[in-house]
């Protein structure tokens, strides 16, 4: 066996340059496949996580029958006293921060259009705004007390032209089902990088939104999130009332997980097409190698070797190639994942998916290698390659001796 | 030149066994790269053709002067609108053309008010095409002979709290800016699983949207519905002679959000490609350098016979593009047929994901498109390689001394 590898060795190092194409290119195989899967896995969890930033929070505590798409504001479907409950669950030692929210649906009257927008009622002091704080381009952060205050998305204030300290009339549902029209200031512009979202929700203190819709002391929900987001189901075990439901972020981002089953059997398909690639250079190189070798296969022949051991010669060459290349391309993969998980790939800042495919789509996609994707697909990589060089082995095996003594062209 | 394309002619099917590796090793690169474009094309479709029949139609028919308006969907009537139609028929592509009043207002009722998109449509025309009246849950499709009736999504339905037989009351923006109200009965409720999508339009009879918003006989825009996603461009082009009085757009202008979500991602998925081409290229150059190398003693024979270094490498280039050509031309055919069978047979998804119980906007099957624009391409590419490819080991094997290849083994 030590010889063979020995053997093997000397074989694949005698042609240098052939080796180091046919390992090249096994080694581009497999960078292309993390790269594709790193891509993939980065856009959904990129979604996932815009999802539990802009729409799910780690976890939503709310009234039996709300219907967040519906935007419902009957009090029957809104939550009671929403500060005292958020402060309870903000006391639960995996709590990060909890407040109140209220959603409204409304429309924004800018000449002569109007648009349909979302009004977003939240605590300005509350850490669970931060993603909002954090995307505040221009102007000032709301106070709790504004009355007139909102802060409109960057997307949508640059398709209508709107700017800081300008004034809109916004029509907001109210509980009772009236429409109240309303003159309001922009306080400010804010980004989530996520122009679908920026379009279309206009935010402003609870307190007021509580009074222009008419909800009284209630809230939509109870946002709340979390240190840790797997510890979700244990949270919403302990908060389970009678009164209330709890729903985790896994139950409110459901779409989004479907859809990451769907990308998963597009990609297969992608994959497969790489590796016949692969396979179809590798083998190709094989078995020319094989037909370039036969002297030397008929010399190991005449002496001795049995078909068997020749066909696990080159096996074990098949072997050593498909190492080599799968560690470059682990080595060339690695820097094009790390490059694309750190700067991220720029997507323009038109892309707006919701509504489309139903994902939540940011400017920007950050690459994400799972180490069960790189796994699988360099096993995959690794047994295609072995599995395409049975064939050449073969081919070798069965070569009569004097024959392949004779050698060059049959 | 003649006698050096007979001789590489002759020397590709003299060393049958090596010309037939790498002949199949180009086609199978290049079969696979076609598959890949193909199922690209074919999962566009499945992702977001629906959501352009729902977005409003392949092709746009406005009046001039449409897209420069301040507003976003003007009450615009286009001049000669059956014209237009007319025009548009004599397009193999286009499966049906339809007349619409396309604009905004607001509907409401007892629970309150939504800003929507209120389309006045051909229903019986629009049913071959659109995803709409194909996808009604309850009651009905509308009729054009309808009056007081509007078909609502599934997600405005549960917004507003009403079913078939209820009423709403809608404001628009008739011609000359005036605002008109009317309260008009749900007959039809569509449901995509969508309901963003479902929220943002409801839909009339073209009828009742012109006496609605004051137009009587007039539309604002013809919408084209292509067989085809991707058509768009050569159908534009192909009328534009018939259509120089209006203008003519496509969804790529009129949903820009699709379309440079589509690029994006496009552009993404270009790169990969370029990757691709670049594993073959490499497996294109590993062969040829190989299939050289092993006839250096025939180069010595050539170089003793008195063939210049440059005519050795011409002849070796010459080879290196006939193999490359043969091998384009088997991908190609190789490719499109797999292309031709997975466009007919599809490749059904449901079996691995439950999204498509979700949303209708997303198919369950998706078929590969023939890809038929991209062979030249391809054909080119492969043939590109080969020559690179060979023209690096044809150089080195002709600059060899002849006396020392001919003792070569």
């Amino acid at each position: 066996m030590k010889e063979l590898l020995k053997i093997a060795y000397r074989g694949l190092g005698r042609n240098r340059r052939r080796t180091l194409l046919s390992a090249l290119a096994l080694g581009l195989g497999v960078a292309l496949l993390l790269m594709m899967a790193a891509f993939v896995e980065g856009e959904m969890r990129g979604s996932l996580e815009l999802g539990i930033r802009l729409e799910s929070g780690h976890l939503q505590v709310r009234a039996r029958d709300y219907d967040s798409s519906k935007a419902s504001l009957a009090w029957e479907d809104l939550v009671q006293s929403p500060d005292v409950i958020a402060a309870q669950v903000a006391k639960l030692a995996p709590v990060r921060a909890a407040a109140p929210r209220l959603y409204a649906s409304g429309i924004l009257l800018a000449g002569d259009e109007s648009l349909g927008v979302r009004i977003v009622g939240l605590d300005p002091d509350s850490a669970t705004t931060g993603i909002y704080r954090e995307g505040l381009r221009g102007g000032a952060w709301l106070a709790a007390d504004d009355r007139e205050g909102v802060l409109i998305g960057e997307a949508l204030a640059a398709k209508r032209n709107l700017n800081v300290g300008d004034r809109i009339t916004l029509l907001v549902n109210t509980s009772n089902g009236d429409v109240d029209e309303q003159r309001f200031v922009i306080r400010g512009i804010y980004t989530t990088n996520t122009p679908s979202y920026d379009q279309s929700n206009i935010l402003m203190p609870l307190a007021k939104a509580q009074a222009i819709s008419q909800a009284g002391n209630r809230a939509s929900l109870i946002w709340v999130m979390l240190d840790d987001m797997f510890q979700a189901e244990a949270v919403a075990a302990a908060l389970t009332s009678s009164q209330y439901e709890v729903k985790t972020w896994e139950q409110l981002n459901e779409f989004v997980l479907s859809i990451e089953s769907y990308s998963g059997a597009m990609m297969a398909v992608f994959y497969l097409i790489v590796l016949g690639i692969t396979a179809t250079v590798v083998v190709n190189a094989m078995v020319m190698a094989v037909f370039e070798r036969t002297r030397e296969i008929g010399v190991l022949a005449a002496i001795g070797m049995k078909g068997r051991r020749i066909m696990a010669l080159f096996l074990i060459e098949s072997f050593l190639l498909a190492v080599i290349g799968v560690a470059m391309g682990l080595v060339l993969g690695g820097i094009i994942v790390y490059w694309v998980s750190t700067r991220g790939v720029y997507l323009g800042d038109l892309v707006a998916d919701m509504g489309v495919t139903g994902l939540l789509m940011g400017d920007r996609i950050y690459g994400y290698l799972t180490a069960q994707d790189a796994t699988m697909l360099v096993i995959a990589a690794f047994a295609v390659t072995m599995l395409a060089s049975l064939y050449p082995a073969m081919l070798a095996a069965h070569m009569e001796p004097v024959q392949a003594l004779h050698g060059g062209e049959a | 030149m003649m006698l050096y394309l007979r001789l590489a002619w002759r020397n590709i099917w003299r060393h049958r066994r090596r010309t037939m590796i790498v002949v199949l090793a180009i086609g199978l690169t290049t079969s696979m790269m076609l598959l890949y474009q193909g199922l690209m094309a074919g999962f566009d479709q499945a992702i977001y053709g629906n959501a352009i029949k729902v977005l409003g139609g392949n092709i746009q028919v406005h009046a001039l002067g449409y897209a420069d308006h301040p507003d976003e969907r003007p009450m615009l009537p286009i001049a000669d609108d059956l014209a237009a139609i007319e025009a548009a028929a004599t397009s193999p592509q286009v499966l049906a053309a339809t007349r619409r009043i396309n604009t905004g207002g607001m509907v409401s009722n007892r629970q309150g008010a939504l800003a929507v998109g209120i389309v006045g449509i051909e229903p019986e025309a629009e049913l071959v095409a659109s995803l709409v009246g194909q996808r009604i849950s309850q009651g009905r499709f509308l009729t054009a002979a309808d009056g007081d009736a509007v078909v609502i999504g599934q997600g405005l339905a549960v917004a507003l709290e009403v079913g078939v037989g209820d009423r709403l009351t809608l404001v628009g923006r008739a011609t000359h800016n005036q605002m008109r109200q009317r309260t008009m009965t749900v007959v039809g409720i569509y449901d995509l699983g969508m309901a963003e999508i479902e929220k943002a339009t409801l839909y009339m009879s073209l009828a009742e949207a012109q006496s609605l918003y004051l137009a009587p006989g007039q539309s604002t825009e013809v919408v084209l519905w292509l067989r085809d996603l991707g058509q768009e461009a050569a159908v534009i082009r192909e009328l534009a002679p018939r259509l120089a009085a209006y203008e003519v757009t496509s969804w790529k202008v009129n949903f820009p959000e699709l379309t440079q979500t589509m690029a994006s991602k496009g552009a993404v998925m270009d790169v990969f490609g370029v990757i691709m081409l670049a594993i073959a290229g490499i497996g294109t150059l590993n062969l040829m350098l190989m299939a050289v190398y092993e006839r250096t003693r025939e180069i010595g024979v050539l170089g003793a016979l008195g063939l210049k270094p440059r005519q050795i490498t011409l002849l070796f280039l010459l080879e290196g593009t006939l193999m490359g050509l043969l091998g384009a031309l088997a991908g190609v055919a190789l490719g499109l047929a797999f292309n031709a069978i997975l466009g007919q047979v599809g490749y059904d998804f449901s079996l691995y994901t439950e999204m498509t119980s979700y949303t209708a906007l997303i198919d369950g099957r998706v078929y590969s498109t023939l890809a038929l624009d991209k062979a030249p391409q391809y054909i080119v590419t492969a043939m590109v390689i080969s020559i690179v490819a060979s023209l690096y080991p044809a150089r080195e094997a002709a600059r060899r001394e002849p006396a020392a290849a001919l003792h070569y083994v």
